[in-house]
């Protein structure tokens, strides 16, 4: 830390030093710079000596003159055009400059590490730089990508410290099956699961222990880092993103969401010693509260009474209130130190990096700790062999309260004002009770919920590559790419013994787990190249085999103390046990009384039970060939077998073609570039059939313990199909890309569809004529249609100031083509979250669709009113009352670089999408929601009365008057839907940067350093939105939940705070 | 288990699987009428399923019954059998086939409505029926293990709860019927003033010490106090008892208790069977034979198994069983022997554990049909719920089956319902197949 501030120091120093000009031996360079067809001569182009200030620009004739010391090198730079570096000779310099987009250097990495030319490709694709999703400081790299990507959808579960985020490409296609796309680094598949606590539709895990165990909470109070989270980002050199099927085709059926494909930094060749260091500071504070509103006492029906429910009187306005909410949460302070150091000469190159993050979450006892070491290398050896081999370790640990119902938001927010929370212990060193005799039946203060009711999780990964590439011949190359990715998790979560959650016979509840997951996969690919004339062919045969091992144990158990006597004191073996002393037994699993301790599978064969093992393998082969015509007319076919362990045996070997056709019509017609308004066009389209997979032992079902007499096994209730087969998914994508005014401009436009076919729905209820509740089924299908555009504008292209800008344009339109007939809605139960709402999806209705109760109306639309009471009738059916498919996204992506100056941020707009505000919903039925405040407003409900002329010609319009505040079940007897908020539109900087970058000639003088920066940088710091709750990005769930998961569900979540990132960049 | 005893070679689990699969399909066919048809049960592909009709059903479970014999005739006895058979029969594969032909019988006898019966099914019954189980050694008998959870005791006993706790006021309180207290207690016309000594093990008394009963969808109410039975796990009726569920069965009896036997198929109701099908044919000593070794088993069972917590006083000895049988308004000459005896007689020695058997039984003769030989209901004295105390749906009518089950098949399989019919409100009301001429 001292040596950090020294450095601050140091920096701040050199930027007050002006750069003094050096005295030399200069002479005058004067030169011309033309355009490709070295005819044009190109005006404004930027010419440099390199690494000093000397600048200057051409003329109209494109004419230069600069003053030159001997040695120097001219740096000439042109929007639009490649950059050149020349040492002049004697004489006048001519320089004609490639136009970019005939940049042969210029890659993308797609399907299989392999290296294309973008202009080849068929399909749309997205690269990112690694540094530009770094610069945001998120932790977790997947929330830093939010707007830069068009079809790329981020929801992270909650602003909680380790929260895990949904991550989905082009919508969602499957009801049932996991959404999110596959990732990939160097080549190689790296797991991104959150643990899922439904247990998947083998229905393995705790599925029979109980009801209160850690798995069995839905998805819903704990959340479990995606373990994307764990990568380091400034690891990260690039980030490719292959949206649709065609792009995956390759990869096989799990990236028939989309694959994110992320290349890793390798040490430069330069002979040189390098060490980075860079450092963030970050602070961060919650500013956006679901509103609330305290004006009224403790009470119902405007009479007061000892309970959390707000209809009392009013407050006297003398009466002394606390702010407890915002007394609560407090400025969370993180800070984040990468250290990198490479090495490299001719053939051998090492880089070293290690991250050390520690944050700090808002709520308190909330935080996130990482460290990450990586030791990448890369060695030719011969003229053959290229190997690059790499290891990383990742630490990471989590202190985590409790979310969702039982969190600590929803307490807080009906906590009464008149109480100061923070003081949340008895006298006696128990919980503090306001009204209840009984600790255990009182709600808890939040407080004492984040210091007592909690989980936690570590996780230690080790991850090993190897790429191998041989070249034996100029037209062949052989690859490989080896990786084992390793990680071993533990974790609890821990119920106090005084929680009004357990009943006081519990005596506290302690839930542990230990999940490891051993991962293998590889994949070997051969490439032959071969020119005829003016077709170009690439022949590619390749072979992957994967291995997932997950194993999984478990430890439930209660009655931490005995019982809790008559004064709310625990007791344990006739002692009285103090709140200390249950804080330093929180996450021991021998604490509990052994005759509670129930294990994984009910530990029924000794010793101490079986842990759940999940197997999955796949071996596949593949192949593609592209052609090209005189490198403007690009065809592409691939093909895949593949063969999975998770189908049974007459349906597990499957496969599927895709196909792509690029066409550069500007190379092809170059005529079409003649007057300079048009650099480039290229059409493409493509074509994939893909398979989706289900979650292991969906084909099989499995044994359930059984306590009648004898004991044994029998099938549960849960139907794993033996004749499950793959979901088909086809895809067509056509696009095209156009470069303008010397490719200041570039436009990029997609449109695709997807019909996904033959849904593998786990959980889905049927008849019970399969001798089951739940089955496992190939069954409906749905189709999602979207418009993708991408345009890229250099506003502003000075010598001293550059504006890029990028939009990011999103439209999705998904809809559930077919359930069967006799199926009204099926629906993922996590989403079940509060009350009578949920993710369902009907016949005709969107994917993803709000279902719920509402309101009943006549033919004519009007809300029926109860004749008896006047208040509306409720219709309790499940049916689509909202959407939460936004109408369009659009992301703004700006850099602006001035000087030494850079400033980078991003908008994000949303337009659309509904949201169900159950903790709207929640404190309206509490009575503290802000629509409560004007109760004693006699009003009378808009509808008609249901009186059975309802549906005449002259419905009785309702009339009955009703003050609320002395009839409450105006406010909670009101369906789901009042709480759907519709068309919610956001516009918010997601993150914002502004760095300063020293410019070489300072730092020469600085000796030691290399380059320098630092910067400031905020998250979140702007939200525009018409939501009513506090964010409208929202998931009730984790990510672990499938399908299309719980965004758009607000329950008790704790938003993203605003964050202010400091810090600064060096390398020695 | 058929499929992993035929893998297996293991002929005994595979035959057994088989009994029970034939005779769960009998009964769940007589419960609900058309059912899923079988070739299609189970399909764990398949989402909608299609109703087949009883005939079909109880031709199946001929089959089964058949296959089941043949197995079970050709199998020797796994050495993990007595675990498996531990809770049934301990692996006695005999019993097993004595069981299967027990619901070979049933399915013949059940069809005693049918024009063709005498021709046609009779016989078969009284031929399964004589190799059924003979003996109360041969019973069926489920046993639990109740090592105090609720997983391996009996659904009656206390510790489930399953026999409503609740309180005197209310109606759905269960407790025993008037028509079997009247029974037990001489009052029922069909044998007027005999007191049926088995009235200690089957019933509970009130505080007068006698035996009375409620009507059903009455309540406790409309009886004096001093009138109303204890519940069936002896809790007294009396004003200010708590009379929930008791800690443990000290005072229970009977099918009451947690480790109690479920009798599943009885020798006595084989006889039974037997006596009303010679009847029928017109052997009335073969009948009357039949009739009383029916009686004298269901003694036998009850001294046997469920002595235990009757009062030492009254205990059943096999010189009171005598007694019973030899009184002429019990087991009269074969030529007064009426289908009423035989039919009572056998609702009494199937009474709680063959309540499934007792109702088909009951609508073979449509609750209330007359026999012709005396003029008087079959089931004498018997009054079915009627009026306002039947579900405004039935349209007055008395209940024939259960609807499918709602969850499943009114939800998931509805087009299906709606060609067989079950969409109709009052479809329980609909008389069965088997009872059908």
């Amino acid at each position: 830390m001292r040596k950090t501030l020294r450095l601050l120091f140091g920096l701040a120093l050199v930027m007050f030093l002006l750069p003094l000009s050096l005295l030399a031996q200069e002479r005058t360079v004067t030169g011309t710079i033309l355009s490709e067809d070295n005819k044009t001569p190109l005006a404004g182009v930027t010419v440099r000596v390199k690494g000093t200030k000397r600048i200057t620009q051409t003329d109209a004739n494109g004419k230069f003159t600069l003053k030159m010391n001997p040695g120097e090198t001219l740096q000439v730079t042109y929007v639009g055009y490649q950059t050149e570096e020349i040492k002049p000779g004697d004489g006048a310099v001519g320089i004609s400059l490639k136009t970019a987009d005939n940049m042969l250097g210029e890659v993308v990495v797609t399907a299989l590490d392999q290296k294309r030319n973008p202009r080849e490709l068929g399909f749309a694709v997205q690269k990112l730089d690694g540094a530009e999703v770094a610069e945001t400081q998120r932790e977790n790299f997947l929330n830093g990508l939010g707007g830069r990507v068009a079809g790329l959808t981020i929801t992270p579960t909650s602003g909680a410290a380790g929260a895990s985020s949904q991550i989905v490409l082009r919508g969602f296609n499957s009801m049932a099956l996991d959404n999110q796309p596959l990732f990939v680094i160097d080549g190689i598949i790296m797991d991104n699961s959150s643990i899922n606590e439904s247990g998947g539709g083998a229905s393995l895990g705790l599925v029979e222990t109980s009801a209160r165990n850690i798995n069995q909470t839905a998805n819903r109070n704990t959340d479990y880092t995606n373990r994307m989270a764990d990568i380091n980002p400034n690891d990260i050199e690039t980030i490719t993103v292959l949206k649709g099927p065609e792009a995956t085709a390759l990869y096989g059926s799990q990236a028939s969401s989309g694959a994110i494909v992320i290349t890793t930094k390798k040490g430069k060749a330069d002979g040189k010693f390098a060490v980075n260091y860079d450092n963030s500071f970050r602070f961060s504070k919650l500013t956006r509260f679901p509103e609330y509103s305290n004006k009224f006492s403790p009470g119902q029906n405007g009479l007061p009474e000892n309970v959390f429910l707000y209809f009392g009187p009013e407050y006297a306005a003398n009466t002394q209130k606390f702010d407890n909410v915002r007394n609560f949460f407090q400025t969370a302070f993180t800070h984040n130190h990468n250290l990198t150091a490479e090495y490299g000469k001719k053939n051998m190159t090492f880089r070293f990096s290690g991250s050390f993050l520690d944050q700090e979450g808002i709520a308190p006892e909330n935080n996130y700790k990482r460290y990450s070491l990586k030791l990448t290398n890369n060695t030719k050896i011969g003229k053959f062999l290229e190997i690059t081999p790499s290891i990383t370790f990742i630490h990471s640990n989590n202190d985590k309260p409790k979310r969702g119902a039982g969190g600590y938001l929803l307490n807080l927010m009906i906590w009464p004002s008149t109480d100061d929370a923070r003081d949340y212990l008895s006298g006696s060193g128990g919980k503090k009770l306001l009204y209840a005799a009984a600790p255990n039946s009182e709600i808890d203060n939040p407080f004492f919920n984040v210091n007592f009711n909690r989980g936690y999780d570590e996780t230690n990964r080790y991850i090993a590559t190897l790429g191998v590439n041989i070249t034996p011949f100029k037209w062949l190359s052989i690859s490989g790419r080896f990786g084992y990715d390793r990680f071993k998790s533990e974790g609890w979560s821990f119920f106090h013994p005084l929680s009004a959650i357990l009943g006081r016979g519990t005596g506290g509840q302690q839930d542990n787990y230990y999940r490891e997951y051993n991962g293998y996969n590889h994949t070997i690919t051969a490439t032959a190249k071969k020119s005829l004339g003016k077709f170009n062919f690439r022949l590619m045969g390749g072979t992957m085999w994967q291995d997932y091992k997950t194993q999984m144990y478990s430890v439930y158990g209660t009655n931490i103390v005995d019982s809790v006597n008559g004064q709310g004191q625990m007791v344990k073996n006739l002692q009285v046990i103090s709140m200390d002393q249950i804080r330093q037994q929180m996450g021991d699993s021998s604490t509990t009384r052994a005759t509670t301790r129930l294990r994984l599978n009910r530990g029924l064969l000794p010793p101490g039970g079986l842990y759940n093992y999940v197997l999955s393998r796949q071996l596949a082969f593949f192949g593609e060939f592209a052609v090209n015509y005189k490198n403007y007319i690009f065809l592409a076919y691939t093909h895949r077998f593949e063969t999975s362990s998770i189908f049974p045996k007459d349906f597990r070997n499957y496969n599927y073609p895709a196909g792509s056709l690029s066409i550069i019509v500007s190379d092809m017609i170059p005529s079409l570039k003649k007057n300079n308004t048009l650099s480039y066009l290229k059409l493409r389209g493509s074509l994939a059939s893909t398979a989706r997979s289900s979650s292991p032992y969906a084909n099989q079902s499995i044994f359930n313990n059984v306590t009648s007499s004898g004991g044994g096994f029998a099938y549960g209730f849960t139907n794993n199909n033996q004749f499950l087969e793959p979901e088909i998914q086809q895809t067509r994508e056509m696009g095209f890309e156009v470069r303008m005014f010397r490719s200041r401009v570039g436009l990029d436009v997609t449109h695709y569809n997807t019909l996904n076919e033959k849904q593998i729905a786990e959980n889905f209820r049927a008849s019970y004529g399969t001798g089951y509740v739940l089955n496992t089924i190939n069954v409906g299908s749905t189709r999602n249609k979207g418009l993708e555009i991408g345009l890229d504008v250099t506003l502003i292209k000075k010598t001293n100031f550059t504006w890029n800008t990028r939009f990011n344009f999103n439209k999705m339109r998904n809809e559930v083509v077919s359930l069967p007939a006799n199926v009204p809605e099926f629906y993922i139960s996590d989403t079940w979250l509060y009350g009578n709402a949920r993710g369902g999806l009907v016949t005709g209705g969107p994917t993803t669709a709000i279902t719920s109760y509402g309101y009943s109306r006549n033919a004519a639309g009007d809300i029926l009113i109860n004749p008896a009471n006047g208040l509306p009738v409720i219709d309790a059916n499940f049916r689509v009352r909202g959407d939460r498919n936004p109408d369009f996204t659009l992301g703004w992506v700006n850099n602006f670089k001035y000087k030494n100056w850079t400033l980078n941020f991003v908008w994000d707009l949303k337009v659309g999408g509904d949201i169900f505000n159950a903790t709207d919903m929640y404190l309206t039925l509490q009575g503290v929601s802000k629509r409560t405040l004007d109760r004693y407003t006699p009003r009378v409900i808009q509808g008609v009365l249901n009186d059975g002329f309802q549906n005449s010609s002259n419905p009785t319009r309702n009339t009955i008057s009703i003050i609320p505040a002395y009839s409450q079940g105006y406010y909670t007897l009101l369906p789901e839907e009042e709480f759907i908020e519709k068309d919610v539109n956001w516009f918010r900087m997601r993150d914002i940067t502004l760095r300063y970058n020293f410019s070489e000639n300072m730092i020469k003088r600085m000796g030691f350093l290399k380059t320098a920066s630092f910067f400031i940088t905020a998250n979140d710091l702007i939200l525009m939105t018409n939501y009513t709750g506090s964010d409208p990005s929202v998931n009730g769930n984790t990510s672990g939940t499938r399908g299309v998961g719980g965004f758009g569900f607000d329950y008790g979540n704790v938003p993203a705070p605003v964050s202010v990132n400091v810090g600064i960049r060096a390398g020695f | 288990m058929i499929k992993w005893g035929e893998e297996e070679g293991k002929k005994d689990y595979a035959g057994i699987g088989k009994a029970i699969f034939a005779w769960s399909w009998l009964l769940l066919s007589d419960y609900h009428g058309e059912i899923i048809r079988t070739e299609e049960a189970f399909n764990t592909g398949a989402l909608t399923f299609s109703y087949g009709t009883q005939e079909e059903v109880y031709a199946y479970v001929r089959q089964l019954s058949h296959e089941a014999l043949a197995y079970l005739n050709s199998a020797t006895a796994d050495p993990t059998l007595s675990t498996a058979d531990a809770y049934m029969f301990g692996g006695d594969l005999n019993k097993w086939k004595k069981f299967v032909y027990g619901v070979l019988a049933r399915s013949f006898h059940h069809l005693t409505n049918k024009a063709d019966y005498l021709t046609s099914y009779a016989d078969s019954a009284v031929y399964y029926a004589d190799l059924a189980m003979t003996s109360n050694t041969d019973n069926a008998m489920v046993k639990f293990a109740s090592t105090g959870i609720s997983g391996n005791s009996n659904f009656f006993g206390p510790l489930r709860g399953n026999l409503g706790s609740t309180g005197i006021a209310t109606e759905t309180a269960i407790r025993q019927s008037a028509f079997m207290a009247n029974l037990m207690s001489g009052l029922n016309n069909a044998f007027p003033g005999v007191v049926d000594p088995r009235a200690i093990y089957l019933l509970r008394k009130n505080t007068n010490g006698t035996y009375k009963g409620l009507n059903p969808n009455k309540g406790q109410t409309v009886i004096t106090a001093n009138d109303r039975p204890e519940s069936f796990w002896g809790i007294t009726q009396a004003a200010g008892v708590n009379n929930t569920a008791p800690s443990n069965d000290a005072n229970c009896r009977f099918l009451f208790r947690n480790n109690s036997e479920f009798p599943v198929i009885t020798a006595s109701e084989i006889q039974f069977m037997k006596a009303e099908g010679l009847f029928r044919k017109g052997d009335k000593p073969g009948a009357l034979a039949a009739y009383k070794k029916g009686i004298e088993l269901n003694f036998g069972m009850l001294i046997s198994t469920y002595s235990t917590n009757v009062p030492s006083g009254e205990l059943l000895t096999p010189a009171i069983r005598d007694a019973f049988t030899a009184n002429p308004l019990v087991v009269p000459s074969s030529a007064n022997l009426t289908l009423t005896h035989i039919m009572i007689q056998k609702y009494i020695s199937l009474y709680i554990h063959g309540t499934f058997e007792t109702w088909t039984d009951m609508r073979r003769y449509h609750y209330t049909d007359l026999d012709p030989q005396t003029g008087q209901q079959v089931y004498r004295d018997f009054a079915p719920p009627a009026g306002t105390d039947l579900y405004a749906n039935n349209g007055g009518r008395l209940i024939y089956r259960l609807r499918p089950r709602f969850n499943s098949e009114y939800v998931w399989n509805l087009n299906e319902l709606n060609r067989i019919g079950a969409s109709a409100l009052n479809y329980h009301t609909k008389e069965q197949w088997f009872s059908q001429p």
